[in-house]
């Protein structure tokens, strides 16, 4: 039976941007449909047209219907009652999502109480028994909590549980664990999974992760600049993808488990680093990066301390690439950060090029700093000057280093955008008027400029699109290659990581608890926690066969 | 995460923007500026001539604007006492400014202690609001313009240096000045060549806003008797003179100047929000 | 951090900000060079009675220090001094106009919350459609109507040509008379405050809009008045409390001015003839109670903020 039946849906802003362009879909009562794009592609307003959350002024044609019901033509009253009981949604970030200001309990039964006209005591014994059934801990407890006292996580599962209360016909799930750490996606994803299947709903689930969505979708719907390029049985769309579009988006897409032809190879004129690096033994002779017991702590008012990093100890040898893999809160961050000298380490030491790296005190120091390591930030919207043009920004970092002159600097910061991909045109562009992408292949030039021995990359890529996300990592791919750049590439992606470093280490808790060749450790975990990690990457149950396809 | 595309659009209030309010505002202050500098040259009359033929006279093509209750020409009084009007708010918002964003900078760069001493500081100056502090003034040296002056460009600066302190140390933890930092500049060059430069035009659209708030409060003052004294030309003072006659229904000397600092505040606020606005969009996208 | 506790912090802090306020009342008077004795007595035949009479009350031969611990103690027992122009207590002189002043901005009050709230909210929920525009150009105009233009404007019009109220005084002491005779007053002292509130309404109520909570709460079904009062409203309390404790303070200095357009004797008033008549010990003495009700409101304000808003409570970041 078709639950949903959405045929050539078009919507157009009154300025007359087209935003969907003929979407057409269909879900099944108890089918779980992907929709799939990169950002900008339509997917999140098509599954909000369900509910009838439209911009205002929009103008759409073709037809929506749910359980029978028009919803464009539908009257105000009809989308009332649409939302009340036969289409919910769970929103992306539960953390903005759910009301900071009122109690878990009054988010669950506020649409009970309110718009089913339950009474309080009933209304509460089912808020409970949802909290319960979404694997939450302490159910009576949380009913009296406030958001802020819940992580993320438990937040999700309080949003999965507030879209349950109206028992709707259609679940839609708009990128419920992009949010999320991946240990933690795997819990919600096996909820909404379970639920679905309890309550035989339909479920539209939206996903920028085409693994994710290979992983727990039937059939798959890839979006792209609003319009439906390609549709059909999930296996069938992954494993013989007949658009263009979808081919390349797989292609960018790493994988964690078909290992790809690496692009990158060690630098010719050092060889040592193609030899597999002794893990534990003592510092190699020509070690880049060295980095002995380093801890940190942040001490805030009023709390216990926090352990940031436990005494970590690594290192890179010329030339190599060290991929440094955790979740939020594993101190990867922090890592870096007292690399490039941005926080203060309270114990150990790092060595680069075998200079010891201490707190900068005169100009010449930090100048000799910046020049041993420079870093590229994670967000590409935030770590640009907004008001610096590209050119201009790199031009004051090649005169900040070297003071040659007006005339030479152009030209190098030419040559330096060159390097990157992007041009002249580029480098007279505000911030705001290029894409993230470009942005971060900005920041990577910006970087190069200062002719770092190190480049510390702190998920540098993980805001971006796959597509741009394989772009720029061939961007770097490159420049290691001509350059012998070593790279310390700190990642939540174990996928990403593979493609790029030939060492991983693997961080929990401000600890690293495993370390090693990238592929050693990926095929073959030792420690539970990268097990677990690499357990929870959602991969499709046909990944094997992937491989073996031409 | 930045938001996507289709949240962006549902939540973009999309609040046609005109511009003829603010050309507008723009016209309406350039014409009080022209007349407050070259008053001796538009004023038809000198502001302190005294026509006993025409004492609270309506308007007529000898005076335009009528006359007050001693017969001086109510046009080229608000001429003249556009120059007070205008310079002194000037004053009080470029001094304030001044020292506004150096405290605020200070406070919000270095943090730690200093900023915990300034921010109660400010705390205390907040306290007395800027009227009262004026009047204080004037209570402690005298009437006039010159200590009420002085008392507000110390009043306002806190406002200025908590919103340059909170703007600064908004950006101070933002990533493009950690990418300064490890690229080697040194932390004085970042707080003054870029994230002053950033946070400057913010600054700028509130220190507009202010320049309304102080023109209205030195009115004020005059009005009460406090201010700009007798026979000056002020629109303050002319309408606490013009206060008499309104009760016998002259209501034109008091309404003019009453105009007069209504249409330039307005004409300020408008600009000031449309700044405010349009830089507010600049900086989110 | 416990409830008790963060009280007793918010408290120190107060009396903190109180006492250095106080100082830069009492101090300030330092700041004028010469003898504090013809300061004190500008304007005035200084008889050696008078002169006696200041000094002793400033104990001015004592070190400033112990000349403001004496003034301190005095204050806290209620003891402003002595008035020059009204040959009474301070206290005494205030005492008798703090009713009309109190009434003015209770008035006042009352009408800047409910139509400052009321103007915000209906623009907030119009936002960006023609009564938005509408209720943004008059604040906009109000907004630039300083209380003694207000006070003119409404004594022109309903004084004086409808002749609706009276323009003058606050009438025979009866209560509803006293109330007929602060409408005009109150309106002219609300106009700016109004704006003011219905401004920071508006713009807190209308960041809460683009708020995802409020799309989820919407995508339940919820009905559009169920939304903006339990999401969009109940979260802009908090700013919108912040703005008003802020005005306190504006709203006891700016009736000086109304109180003098309408030729009532309240504080403002008294702050106003006390400064024009060189009567230092009252100016003193309502400053210091302008910026204690400030100090005071605000304090109280921020006591509440746990309850209107959860996090601020666990010391986590607002917003």
């Amino acid at each position: 039976m078709t639950l949903l039946d959405i045929s050539q849906l078009t919507l157009d802003l009154p300025d007359g941007t087209r935003l969907l362009d003929g979407v057409s879909l269909t879900v099944a009562a108890g089918e779980t449909v992907g929709l799939v794009g990169e950002s900008g592609s339509g997917k999140s307003l098509t599954a909000r047209s369900v509910l009838g959350l439209l911009p205002s002024g929009a103008v759409t044609t073709g037809s929506l219907r749910l359980d029978g019901l028009s919803v464009l033509d539908a009257t105000a009253g009809q989308v009332l009652e649409l939302r009340r009981s036969r289409a919910s949604m769970i929103f992306q970030d539960p953390r903005a999502g759910i009301n900071p200001m009122r109690t878990i309990g009054d988010h669950l039964t506020e649409g009970l109480r309110l718009c089913q006209r339950m009474p309080n005591g009933e209304a509460q014994a089912a808020a409970l028994s949802l909290l319960e059934s979404v694997g939450l801990p302490r159910p009576a407890e949380h009913l009296r909590q406030y958001p802020h006292e819940l992580s993320g996580g438990m937040l999700q599962r309080v949003m999965i549980a507030g879209a349950l209360t109206s028992s709707p016909h259609l679940l839609i799930c708009d990128e419920p664990t992009t949010a999320l750490d991946v240990t933690t996606q795997a819990g919600i994803i096996a909820v909404l999974a379970e639920q679905r299947a309890a309550r035989g709903m339909g479920m539209l689930f939206i996903t920028h992760d085409l693994n994710l969505a290979a992983s727990i979708c039937d059939r798959v719907v890839v979006l792209s600049a609003g319009r439906v390029v390609e549709q059909g049985d999930a296996r069938e769309v992954f494993l013989h993808p007949h658009a263009e579009y979808t081919q390349r988006l797989l292609a960018a897409t790493p994988t964690l488990s078909r290992p790809r032809e690496r692009v990158v190879a060690a630098p010719s004129d050092a060889p040592a680093t193609l030899a597999p690096p002794a893990v534990l033994a003592p510092p190699a002779a020509d070690a880049m990066l060295s980095v002995r017991s380093l801890s940190k702590e942040y001490h805030r008012r009023g709390k216990e301390p926090v352990a940031a990093v436990v005494e970590a100890s690594f290192e890179i040898p010329r030339g190599g690439a060290l991929g440094v893999v955790g979740e939020s809160g594993s101190g990867k961050s922090t890592l870096a950060r007292m690399i490039v000298g941005l926080e203060r380490a309270d114990a150990g030491d790092i060595r680069i090029a075998d200079r010891e790296r201490t707190a900068a005190r005169t100009r010449a120091e930090r100048l000799a700093h910046a020049r041993s390591v420079q870093m590229v930030f994670q967000d590409p919207y935030l770590s640009l000057d907004p008001r610096i043009t590209a050119g201009h920004a790199i031009e004051d970092a090649l005169r900040l280093h070297d003071s040659r002159g007006t005339a030479d600097a152009r030209a190098r910061v030419l040559a330096l955008l060159d390097q990157v991909g992007l041009g002249e045109r580029h480098a007279q562009a505000q911030p705001r008027t290029l894409s993230g992408g470009q942005r971060q292949r900005v920041a990577i030039a910006r970087a190069l400029a200062i002719e770092p021995d190190v480049l510390v990359m702190d998920e540098a890529t993980s805001a971006l699109d796959v597509s741009v996300q394989a772009q720029v990592l061939a961007v770097v791919e490159r420049i290691r290659r001509e350059r012998g750049l070593t790279v310390l590439f700190i990642s939540h992606d174990l996928a990403v990581v593979r493609r790029v470093c030939e060492q991983t280490v693997v961080m929990k808790t401000g600890a690293i608890v495993e370390r090693g060749r990238t592929e050693e450790i990926l095929d073959a975990p030792q420690h539970p926690y990268t097990r677990l990690l690499i357990d929870s990457v959602p991969r499709p149950e046909w990944e094997g066969e992937r491989s073996a396809t031409p | 995460m930045t938001p996507t595309v289709a949240i962006r659009v549902l939540r973009a209030p999309r609040v046609p923007r005109s511009s003829t309010w603010f050309l507008a505002s723009a016209v309406v202050l350039a014409v009080f500026t022209v007349g407050a500098v070259f008053a001796p040259f538009l004023a038809p009359y000198d502001p302190d001539q005294v026509d006993l033929l025409n004492i609270q006279a309506g308007p007529s093509t000898l005076h335009w604007l009528g006359t007050d209750s001693v017969g001086r020409d109510t046009l080229s009084r608000m001429l003249y006492g556009a120059r007070t009007a205008l310079l002194a708010p000037l004053l009080v918002v470029v001094s304030s400014t001044i020292l506004g964003v150096l405290l605020g900078l200070v406070a919000g760069w270095r943090g730690g202690w200093l900023d915990a001493v300034l921010g109660r500081i400010f705390d205390v100056v907040f306290a007395f609001p800027s009227l009262l502090i004026a009047i204080m003034a004037v209570a402690l040296f005298g009437k006039g313009l010159v200590a009420p002056v002085i008392a507000m460009s110390i009043a306002y600066a806190p406002f200025v240096a908590r919103l340059t302190r909170s703007l600064v140390t908004a950006e101070r933890t933002r990533p493009y000045v950690a990418a300064y930092r490890v690229q080697g500049f040194s932390g004085a060059w970042i707080a003054s060549r870029r994230v002053l430069p950033n946070v400057t035009p913010i600054i700028g659209a509130q220190s507009t806003l202010n320049f309304g708030y102080v023109l209205a409060e030195l009115a004020a003052l005059s009005f009460l008797g406090l201010g700009v004294q007798a026979p000056t030309a002020d629109w303050g003072a002319m309408i606490n003179e013009a206060q008499a006659g309104l009760i016998g229904g002259y209501v034109l000397p008091a309404i003019v100047p009453a105009v007069a600092v209504v249409l330039v505040v307005v004409a300020v606020n408008v600009i000031g929000e449309e700044l405010s606005d349009r830089i507010g969009g600049g900086i989110s996208a | 951090m416990t409830a008790a506790r963060r009280v007793a912090g918010k408290l120190g802090a107060l009396l903190l900000t109180l006492l250095l306020a106080s100082m830069l009342v009492f101090f300030s008077r330092f700041l004028v060079p010469g003898d504090p004795v013809s300061f004190l007595l500008r304007g005035r035949k200084p008889s050696a009675e008078a002169v006696a009479q200041v000094s002793a009350q400033y104990g001015l031969d004592l070190p400033p220090w112990q000349q403001y611990l004496n003034w301190l103690v005095g204050v806290l027992h209620g003891d402003f001094g002595r008035s020059l122009q009204y040959r009474q207590d301070v206290s005494v002189v205030i005492g008798e106009r703090l009713p009309i002043t109190l009434g003015l901005v209770v008035m006042a009050g009352t009408m800047i919350a409910v139509i400052g709230l009321a103007a915000g909210i209906v623009a907030a929920v119009n936002r960006g459609r023609l009564m938005d525009r509408a209720v943004l150009i008059g604040l906009t105009v109000l907004g630039a109507i300083p209380s003694f233009v207000g006070s003119i404007v409404l004594i022109a019009v309903f004084a004086v040509q409808l002749g609706w109220f009276p323009s003058f005084g606050s009438g025979d002491g009866g209560f509803v008379d006293t109330l007929y005779h602060l409408v005009l007053p109150s309106i002219a002292l609300a106009i700016v405050f109004v704006v003011l509130v219905s401004k920071v309404t508006r713009s807190s109520m209308v960041d809460q809009l683009g708020r995802e909570h409020v799309e989820v709460a919407t995508s339940r079904g919820l009905t559009r008045s169920a939304v903006i009062r339990r999401h969009v409203l109940r979260n802009s309390i908090g700013p919108i409390l912040t703005v008003s404790g802020v005005l306190v303070a504006g709203l006891l200095v700016a009736s000086a001015i109304v109180e003098a357009a309408f030729g009532l004797s309240g504080i403002g008033s008294l702050l106003v003839q006390s400064v024009d008549r060189l009567d230092f010990p009252v100016v003193q003495a309502i400053v210091l109670l302008v910026v204690t009700a400030f100090v005071v409101v605000n304090a109280v304000i921020d006591v509440l903020e746990p309850w209107v808003d959860p996090r601020s409570a666990a010391g986590a970041g607002a917003r």
